[in-house]
């Protein structure tokens, strides 16, 4: 069965079937949305039957002509680091559908349709090997996010939506032309026959090339100074489209970074490194300073994400094993902690239509299961050691640490920084006096809320005590994208692999 | 040889059919006419096939039949389809048939069916007036709104201003060569060094770009385009772009072939100038008319990349597009019609509020139709700039390249002003809940479907476009 075909198409039927629904049908609308995306889920964790941690190569692969005449093909398959993506996304996608429930009263059908057809496009991105191919779904999912904050955003959701649609669009349509030079070199748009090709482009064009790619990526992740649609638009959206954002589509920027630019441009990653490391470790800081200013406990999440892809993009590009995969890992952190995040700022704006911390306080004795919800949650975007922000963070620091040590130390700050900002967030927010009548009679997490967090609580747990199963799937392929980008921390990496951790 | 004219034959038979239906036909006539002119094209698409099997030349060379001239009639006669079908709607609302805007239509049909035949100048410059004085008359047919007849003024002075300077270019060529077969001129121009050819060429290419409306030779446009009927629009901005370019494309590979690097670097600065003019000053447009003008020529821009990219790649990218891009201005012009303000129809973009929440199936095809022409896949649009990015990086354009995707980023802001439209803002209560025209939807979604089709499998018409490149002159 071509299991991954079927996992990036399924949304697809599901949204055709909700389209067929009679109108004014609203529960029923929910409900198929919830049991398309929960199958979803079900599906993707199928891939893990019959999945083979012990090679770097791509697995499930599909391939079939799609337009014979241009080269293109459509090329499906997954290695351990798409894998732990496409989980990702389906996971998330699933709990976003689920946090709807109460959450979008009016437009239901289009709603739930965005939704799906965003989840086409996420899981396409992550299963794609053929370059164009990953094009069509990269753009395809820019359209669904477009309208979903847009029609269900906040006050200023028409500023963010257009603000979101151009910034990504103009990163991408760049990356298009760095897509057909790298074509014009190998003659193919397939990935699996670049990697294996051995050759690369040639060093000047190689350069250019890089900067175009990373162009689309860099704003999708965001980097420092491509990050100012990121707080319009995770602010404005509703609050499944924030934890998608958040959790997914930032993901999208560094896989591609992972995925495609250090494989196929490895002399222009390490001529570029100091850069993007000088930009990873100004937005870690950066982002951590603008949050402990926001009044705003959305903006706060979303200036965080501006810090943690911080950390992300200075592991992927210290090129040693170590931080590689811690960076990886990272992602996958980020995603669920951030996305239990906006989750959780999106339970209190569902009660009190507000998100500003000076209207909270105090909250814990009235949702006290909410408290350790969000308490586990922080702790977990911090690192506390024991929960999964610790491991990935940690091996990302020991990954970078024998490159350059001051990088390190900056880091470092940042995570001094950013316990400051999210305890002072949970300080105002749970402690003190309930000084605000209107909050004196908030209601506690219902069981359907706590079935939203209760996957992400135990990934938390799992991934901070026990991660050896995230990283044996990644462990390979980050090897041979070491190989290729930078041998000789490959091979001075050997023995010291991340024993430390486990 | 019977067979090789029998689309021409179809349509101006059409043409002639439709002029007796509505002088006889008494108040139903105009109704007629058009259903007879629907007739004629739906005729002259098989009859397409059929002299499609044949080819080759007549009239002592001056008409060619070959792949190429077939798919630019194909095109031809799809944009003329597409303006009809918008027509009945129209003219319905309008309370007038002027049966005579069939026949028209029509004749000037015919004449583009011509030009794209055209080996020789005589032949070329009959077809070529042959579109253009209907599609003076056509702009003008509005007479109730004062912007028809002053848009049919202006495009009538300088479009014959135009051709007298295409005319001028002929007779240049004409004088060096003394000949008028494109073959034989081309033989002529290519053997010796004529440095006065040069001046030929551009004054031949100069009365083509007019009517391409690239920049700087674009300033009736907007005008003509705001002015001129809905269906007109359509019309006007579709099948007369794909025949200029058809003939652009035999005069540059037929007669000067030596020139070559010459007219590729002109045609790359006209695709920047083109680009950026249109898609800058669309942004700056509210009037949905005005704004589809500006950005028709932003697609001549486009377009302008494949021929500067020239070669097989190049030529393919620039026939597929225009295929597709027939299918989606006639959409974007046509939308106007889903809904009458007044007397007229809804021309500013803020009359389309609430359209998703009225016709859910409209502002769905609506939304693909603005994919593509921003260019953003699955749509064929995507396909188009695909192909024609590829062609100009294959020659190493990179900058071009890229021009044209930072145009296509810009491009979005003024297109989704529209989606923002349908999908996020509400219509004002005061307004007439009128439904949206079933008949205009089912065009629409019709564009929308094949939009699609062809964004998801473009080699149905891109091998086509491919095979049919091999130039005959």
């Amino acid at each position: 069965m071509p299991i991954l075909s079927v996992i990036t198409f399924f949304p697809l039927a599901g949204a055709v079937l909700l389209l067929a629904l009679p109108r004014g049908r609203g529960k029923a609308v929910k409900l198929a949305a919830n049991v398309v995306t929960g199958l979803e889920f079900a599906a993707t964790l199928l891939l893990l039957r019959g999945f083979d941690p012990g090679t770097a190569e791509m697995q499930f692969v599909e391939r079939a002509p799609w337009i014979k005449s241009a080269g293109i093909q459509y090329l499906l398959g997954i290695d351990g680091i798409s894998l732990l993506l496409v989980l990702l996304t389906s996971l998330l996608t699933f709990l976003a559908t689920l946090s709807s429930w109460k959450a979008v009263a009016h437009r239901l059908k289009e709603y739930y349709v965005f939704l799906l057809l965003l989840e086409v496009g996420m899981i396409g991105v992550f299963v794609s090997l053929d370059l164009i191919l990953f094009y069509v779904f990269w753009e395809v999912m820019l359209v669904p996010m477009y309208f979903l904050i847009g029609i269900w955003g906040g006050e200023r959701k028409l500023y963010a939506a257009i603000k979101f649609f151009l910034y990504t669009l103009f990163g991408s349509v760049m990356m298009l032309i760095g897509i057909l030079v790298v074509r014009g070199h190998y003659g193919t748009f397939d990935w699996t026959a670049m990697t294996g090709a051995g050759t690369f482009l040639p060093a000047a064009l190689q350069g250019w090339v890089f900067l175009a790619f990373a162009l689309g990526f860099a704003i999708k992740v965001p980097m420092f100074p491509f990050h100012t649609w990121l707080p319009d638009a995770h602010v404005e959206a509703p609050t499944a489209g924030s934890v998608i954002l958040a959790g997914v589509l930032l993901k999208m920027g560094t896989y591609g970074f992972v995925r495609f630019s250090l494989p196929l441009f490895p002399e222009a990653s390490r001529k570029f490194a100091p850069l993007m490391i000088g930009l990873a470790l100004t937005a870690i800081v950066y982002g951590a300073l603008v949050s402990l200013m926001q009044k705003d406990m959305k903006k706060l999440v979303a200036y965080s994400s501006v810090s943690h892809m911080g950390f992300v993009m200075l592991g992927l590009f210290a090129f040693t094993p170590l931080a590689i995969k811690g960076a990886v890992l990272q992602m996958i952190n980020h995603g669920i902690s951030t996305g239990a995040l906006f989750l959780i700022v999106g339970v209190l704006y569902e009660r009190r239509h507000t998100r500003l911390i000076a209207d909270f306080g105090g909250l814990s004795s009235r949702m006290p299961v909410y408290a350790a919800v969000f308490l586990i949650m922080a702790m977990s975007s911090i690192g506390l050691p024991g929960l999964n922000g610790f491991i990935g963070e940690f091996m990302i620091l020991m990954g970078v640490f024998p490159v350059n040590w001051i990088w390190t130390a900056v880091a470092g700050l940042g995570i001094v920084l950013g316990a400051g900002y999210m305890l002072w967030l949970y300080q105002r927010v749970m402690f003190g006096r309930l000084d605000n009548p209107a909050n004196a009679s908030l209601a506690d997490l219902s069981a359907r809320e706590f079935a939203t967090f209760f996957p992400l609580l135990v990934l938390v747990f799992w991934i901070g005590i026990f991660p050896k199963p995230f990283l044996a799937v990644i462990d390979q392929p980050v090897e041979k994208i070491v190989r290729i980008v930078h041998p000789e921390k490959e091979a001075a990496a050997v023995g010291a692999g991340p024993a430390e951790v486990r | 040889m019977g067979l090789a004219l029998a689309p021409e034959i179809a349509v101006l038979a059409a043409a002639v059919a439709a002029i007796f239906v509505h002088l006889f036909g008494k108040e139903r006539g105009g109704r007629a006419a058009g259903a007879v002119a629907l007739a004629g094209i739906s005729a002259a698409l098989p009859a397409l096939i059929l002299a499609g099997r044949s080819g080759g030349q007549f009239f002592a060379g001056s008409f060619t039949l070959d792949g190429f001239a077939v798919f630019f009639k194909a095109v031809v006669l799809s944009g003329g389809l597409l303006a009809i079908a918008f027509s009945f709607r129209y003219f319905r609302h309008e309370g007038t048939e002027p049966g005579e805007a069939y026949d028209l239509i029509l004749l000037a049909i015919v004449g583009m069916m011509f030009a794209v035949s055209a080996t020789d100048l005589v032949a070329a410059y009959v077809a070529f007036e042959t579109f253009a004085i209907p599609s003076y008359i056509l702009t003008g047919f509005c007479r109730r709104d004062k912007r028809s007849p002053e848009a049919a003024v202006k495009y009538f002075f300088l479009g014959t201003l135009s051709s007298g300077i295409m005319l001028l270019g002929m007779a240049l060529v004409f004088g060096l060569t003394g000949e008028t077969n494109f073959a034989a001129i081309g033989r002529i121009l290519n053997g010796a060094g004529e440095p006065l050819a040069l001046t030929g060429m551009i004054l031949f290419f100069a009365g083509l770009f007019f009517k391409a409306a690239l920049v700087p030779f674009h300033m009736w446009a907007p005008d003509v385009y705001e002015g001129a009927p809905v269906p007109i629009a359509v019309f006007l901005s579709t099948a007369p772009k794909a025949a200029v370019f058809a003939l652009l494309i035999r005069v540059a590979a037929g007669l000067f072939g030596r020139f070559e690097a010459q007219w590729t670097g002109l045609f790359q600065v006209l695709a920047l100038a083109t680009m950026f003019w249109g898609n800058l000053a669309a942004l700056l447009q509210r009037n949905i008319k005005r704004m589809m003008a500006y950005s028709s020529i932003a697609h001549a821009g486009y377009i302008a990349i494949g021929l500067a990219a020239w070669g097989g790649p190049g030529r393919t990218a620039v026939m597929f597009y225009l295929f597709v891009y027939v299918f989606m201005n006639a959409a974007a012009f046509g939308l106007v019609l889903l809904w009458t303000k007044g007397s007229g129809f809804g021309e500013e973009v803020s009359d389309l509020r609430g359209l998703a929440r009225m016709s859910p199936l409209a502002a769905a095809s609506l939304v693909f139709v603005l994919l593509s022409l921003t260019g953003i896949p699955p749509t064929a649009g995507f396909m188009g700039k695909y192909l024609l990015f590829q062609a100009a990086v294959g020659r190493k354009l990179y900058l071009l390249a890229a021009a044209g995707a930072l145009n296509s980023a810009i491009s979005l802001f003024y297109y989704f002003r529209i989606g923002r439209a349908m999908f996020m803002e509400e219509r004002p209560s005061d307004s007439a809940a009128a439904r949206p025209s079933p008949s205009v939807v089912a065009v629409l979604a019709l564009c929308a479907l094949i939009l699609l089709i062809l964004g998801v499998l473009p080699h149905l018409v891109s091998d086509w476009a491919s095979a049919a490149t091999f130039l005959n002159p």
